[in-house]
């Protein structure tokens, strides 16, 4: 029998493209291609996700009702679905953010040469 | 729930990829990409998209229910794939749950289910209950001073007097003749069932007492009927027994009392005999235990009507009501429930057998399965799944068995137990049949699947169980299976063929009579008209004088009661024999006119037949049978004896043949017990008696005549002209009075016996798997050892010792169980020897030859071998 995935197995380091996807999703409603667009854009394209692996991850984020979906028509003028924050989502956000700042400086420390 | 919307998400998530990648590709183009570049690399950049939509899947599934899904779809094609195999099971199923469920109706509704009145765990009878070195007896029956007693000294219980039984008399509206049954009930007798009238009220203590004024109850139906429900029934008369009885209440709609009546009138007065029922509801709060102790408290008060008697203890006891009620129909139900549950269980064991053999021919895919990573308990559970589906359409189909079932069991049964009659299918019942076929899915798919999922993966492979030699270990668990259906086997034929013993030795009976072209009618002398004995007399032998005239008829009389059935007894006192309490002179006891002995042409061992002579002013005369003369006068000569009956005392001028009588009433260390025997018994002219005999029972007119027709013809114009208002029951051949006095045993015999041809039948085919099995998966060895030269015949012949071997231990063991069943069926079949040689001689016998034939037959196989081929392959 397979079990459920793992919460935690975003592509990236634990629960990173969960945290990117909503921070990009906090400027405003966005489909799947331009989500994964802009966070390749706002990475200078150093976290290069295969976009596939974006979908199974928005569809976990939907699920926890972090972000919801609805269909509307893209730039180009073609039926795609738009994912947009939750206040949860927001909330959850912050929460991310605050951990992943922490851990971000305690790794830097230690990587600190020197010391 | 997202798994039942499968379809319209993949649909959504497909069309979400196909316009990402279609966003895509318009990206890459504007950034001057060619057409196949950007389609490639929105390709690249997306990845797989048949990975992502996996694990979207995943994410979406109720893991167990789309599990199970998977299962049952995989069964049911492997249900189309094996067709005349799960037939095979669910047919056997099918019959072995609707016999289960059928008979489970039957004991529910008749011993299970409360009585349809109110707080019926605190309903009773008062039973008279005796102690003696012959043992302990207790009856629910009292005489009238163990009632007074009752009444005067019992404060812990609400209780009323009855008459046990409820006749069926003439009543007449508007001038028509009719039966209805009436039963006469004590004040009180409602109020202590719990059901009040709807319309007026029930009786008054003044009411049922000697001398009290003519009043009756009536049902609800007898009263829609007569009445047409009209409230203004109340006060008016109805003309039962030729007696105006006024109508004082009306019954609840369904209410029938405790004899199916559909009138009631006062009992006035409880007299001698233990002809009583008492029913009592113990106050509130109080238990029987409380109740008995109070009635033991009464000592010897109710038995004043009784001959002081030092060796016997008596006491009043309280039964249940419904205990008592069912006390006849219990042992048979029980019985035949404990004989359905032999057959479902050996079903189960021989589906179980057929599946295990199945199961070692799957172990290669098991073994593949268990190879790719499939978990034992992902095996069992999918093995377990086809069981069930096996089971539960098995089980539907035996709901649709069991209605059919339950009506032939009805039809066949309802005559002898009138209580079946009322008994239907309820959801309770279609509740047991699919909780069973459940049950039966864990007991036959468990253990094949869990043997299965125990193969060594890599043996099963490599080797493939049919090549090597002999598979070991699961036939140790097959032999045992059917090895205990063939015991099971055995205990259900040695019970059926007792009651065939039974039945067979009741046919064989001499009647003492001859029964051929013997035809009956029967009326009701419950009626006002027939108070005086010369009134009655004058009747008989004015129908009888014109039957003699009728031509076509050969003899005609009446008679009280008729051969092979069940006669009013009482006791005697033999003038020249010590009275002894221990067993008092009772016997059977018959009015008859002259021609009676003729007309049925039964012989006489010494002196003469009663005749026209015995008139009323003559000496008071009686015949009396070779079993009272054997008992009685110890077999010396009887003619000129004098016997004494309340206070007549009657000279014994004949010793007739005796004749065959259904039992009741009373048995004796002399007779043989069962159904029907030759009791000592009386036999007195009508013209000498008072009114307290000759209205006893109903009388009973008898010709010889050349035809049915002729006969009913005759009978009818010869009553009706003596008195056209007498209700005539139906016209019955003597072979018909025969057939049901054994109705009882021939049903269970039925009943049992097919269940045991079932039991042999489902033996035989799970010996012959067996042994099909075995021979089919030591194919190879047979053929190298016949390749050697050994001899077929030897080779047959071990196969074959094995099969019946095992039938044989089977057998033995099914012997064994057998004394305690067969107890069973001795308890609800009286005369039955637990011990019979011949039966048990039979069905070893039988068994014997159905184990070779079972194990033969796929034996055979071994001679048509080829050794070549075989060695070959």
């Amino acid at each position: 029998m397979r079990r459920r995935p793992n919460t935690r197995d975003g592509d990236l380091l634990g629960g990173t493209l969960d945290m990117l996807i909503l921070q990009t999703l906090k400027t405003g409603p966005a489909h799947g291609f331009a989500i994964a667009q802009s966070v390749a854009h706002r990475s200078d394209e150093v976290l290069l996700v295969e976009e596939g692996s974006l979908y199974p991850a928005l569809h976990r984020l939907e699920d926890r009702g972090w972000i919801s979906a609805r269909w509307g028509v893209s730039e180009n003028n073609r039926r795609a679905k738009f994912y947009t924050i939750t206040g949860r989502g927001r909330k959850q956000l912050a929460a991310e953010a605050t951990r992943w700042i922490q851990l971000a400086t305690a790794v830097a420390r230690v990587m600190e040469p020197g010391s | 729930m997202k798994w039942v919307r499968r379809s319209a998400l993949d649909r959504e998530r497909d069309e979400e990829i196909a316009a990402h990648l279609a966003e895509a590709i318009d990206h890459y183009k504007a950034q001057g990409m060619s057409e196949t570049d950007a389609i490639r690399t929105a390709r690249l950049r997306f990845g797989n998209p048949r990975a992502y939509r996996e694990k979207v899947d995943d994410m979406n599934r109720l893991p167990v229910v789309d599990v199970l899904a998977r299962d049952l779809r995989y069964a049911l094609r492997r249900l189309r794939q094996a067709p005349a195999f799960n037939a095979t099971v669910i047919v056997t199923l099918a019959l072995v749950i609707g016999a289960t469920s059928a008979v489970f109706s039957l004991a529910d509704a008749i011993l299970l289910r409360p009585l349809p009145l109110p707080e019926p765990h605190r309903l009773a009878v008062v039973s008279f209950k005796r102690v003696s070195a012959a043992g302990e007896f207790v009856g629910p029956s009292v005489d009238g001073a163990m009632w007074a007693a009752v009444r005067d000294h019992a404060t812990l219980i609400d209780s009323a007097v009855s008459i046990w039984g409820s006749p069926s008399v003439s009543l007449i509206v508007a001038g028509s003749p009719s039966f209805v049954r009436t039963q006469q009930i004590g004040d009180g007798y409602f109020r202590v069932l719990g059901v009040a009238p709807i319309l007026g009220r029930e009786f008054s203590s003044e009411e049922a007492r000697p001398g009290g004024p003519p009043v009756a109850i009536l049902s609800f139906e007898f009263w829609q009927r007569v009445f047409q429900g009209r409230a203004d029934a109340i006060g008016q008369p109805v003309l039962l027994r030729g007696e105006p009885f006024t109508v004082v209440g009306v019954m609840p709609e369904g209410f029938e009392g405790l004899a199916e009546s559909a009138v009631w009138t006062p009992l006035r007065g409880a007299g001698q005999g233990l002809n009583y029922m008492v029913v009592a509801r113990a106050r509130e709060g109080v238990t029987f235990e409380q109740a008995n102790a109070e009635l033991a408290a009464l000592r010897e008060t109710p038995f004043a009507m009784l001959r002081p008697n030092a060796t016997t203890k008596r006491s009043l006891v309280l039964t249940p009501l419904q205990d008592a009620l069912v006390a006849t129909v219990r042992q048979p139900l029980v019985m035949l429930g404990w004989a359905v549950a032999a057959v479902l269980l050996i079903a189960c064991v021989n589906i179980a057998a057929l599946l295990m053999a199945r199961s070692v021919s799957r172990s290669k895919e098991v073994a593949t399965r268990m190879a790719l990573g499939g978990s034992r308990i992902a095996v069992v559970r999918q093995l377990m799944i086809e069981s069930l589906v096996v089971a539960l359409i098995g089980g539907a189909a035996g709901v649709l068995v069991a209605f059919a079932g339950l009506e032939a069991l009805k039809a066949i049964g309802e005559t002898t137990f009138s209580q079946w009659a009322r008994v239907t299918l309820d959801a309770r019942t279609i509740a047991v049949s699919l909780g069973l076929s459940g049950l039966t899915s864990v007991l036959f798919g468990l253990l094949p699947a869990w043997q299965t999922s125990r193969i060594d993966v890599q043996a099963a492979l490599a080797g493939g169980g049919s090549r090597s030699i002999a598979g070991g270990s699961s036939h140790v668990l097959r032999r045992l299976l059917v090895g205990a259906e063939v015991a099971l086997g055995v205990v259900m034929l040695v019970g059926g063929g007792l009651l065939l013993r039974q039945f067979m030795f009741l046919q064989s009976l001499d009647p003492g009579f001859t029964p051929d072209r013997l035809y009956s009618i029967s009326t009701s002398l419950q009626d006002a008209r027939y108070r005086d004995p010369a009134v009655i007399n004058q009747l008989f032998s004015s129908s009888i004088e014109r039957l003699h005239h009728t031509p076509g008829i050969e003899a005609a009389a009446v008679s009280q009661g008729l051969p092979y059935q069940r006669l009013l007894n009482v006791v005697f006192r033999v003038e020249g024999r010590p009275d002894d309490d221990a067993q008092p002179p009772i016997a059977n006891v018959a009015y008859i006119t002259p021609g009676f002995f003729q007309t049925f042409g039964i012989a006489f061992k010494e002196g003469r037949a009663i005749d026209d002579r015995d008139r009323v002013n003559m000496p008071s005369v009686a015949v009396v049978n070779e079993t009272f003369r054997q008992i009685y006068f110890k077999g010396e000569a009887a003619i000129g004896r004098r016997i004494r009956y309340a206070n007549l005392t009657m000279e014994v001028v004949g010793v007739s043949r005796d004749v065959q009588q259904f039992a009741g009433g009373f048995t004796l260390p002399q007779m043989r017990r069962g159904p029907i025997v030759t009791s000592p018994t009386v036999y007195l002219p009508a013209a000498q008696l008072d009114r307290g005999l000759l209205t006893a029972f109903s009388p009973v007119w008898t010709v010889r005549a050349r035809s049915a027709a002729d006969a009913a013809a005759a009978l009818t114009a010869a009553i009706t002209a003596a008195d056209p208002l007498l209700p005539l029951g139906p016209l019955r051949a003597m072979e018909q009075v025969i057939g049901e006095s054994m109705a009882q045993p021939r049903l269970l015999m039925l009943l049992v016996g097919t269940l045991a041809v079932a039991a042999l039948l489902l033996s035989a085919i799970g010996l012959h798997g067996l042994i099909t099995h075995i021979v089919s998966e030591r194919t190879r060895e047979f053929g190298i050892r016949l390749a050697l030269g050994a001899p077929t015949g030897k080779i047959v012949r071990a196969v074959v010792q094995s099969g019946v071997a095992l039938a044989a231990i089977g057998a033995l063991v099914g012997v064994g169980l057998s004394f305690p069943a067969s107890s069973l069926v001795a308890a609800s079949v009286p005369n039955l020897s637990t011990r019979d040689l011949p039966t048990y001689l039979s069905v070893a016998v039988l068994l014997v030859i159905v184990a070779l034939v079972s194990s033969l037959f796929p034996t055979l196989r071994i001679a048509r071998l080829d050794p070549v081929k075989i060695l070959r392959e």
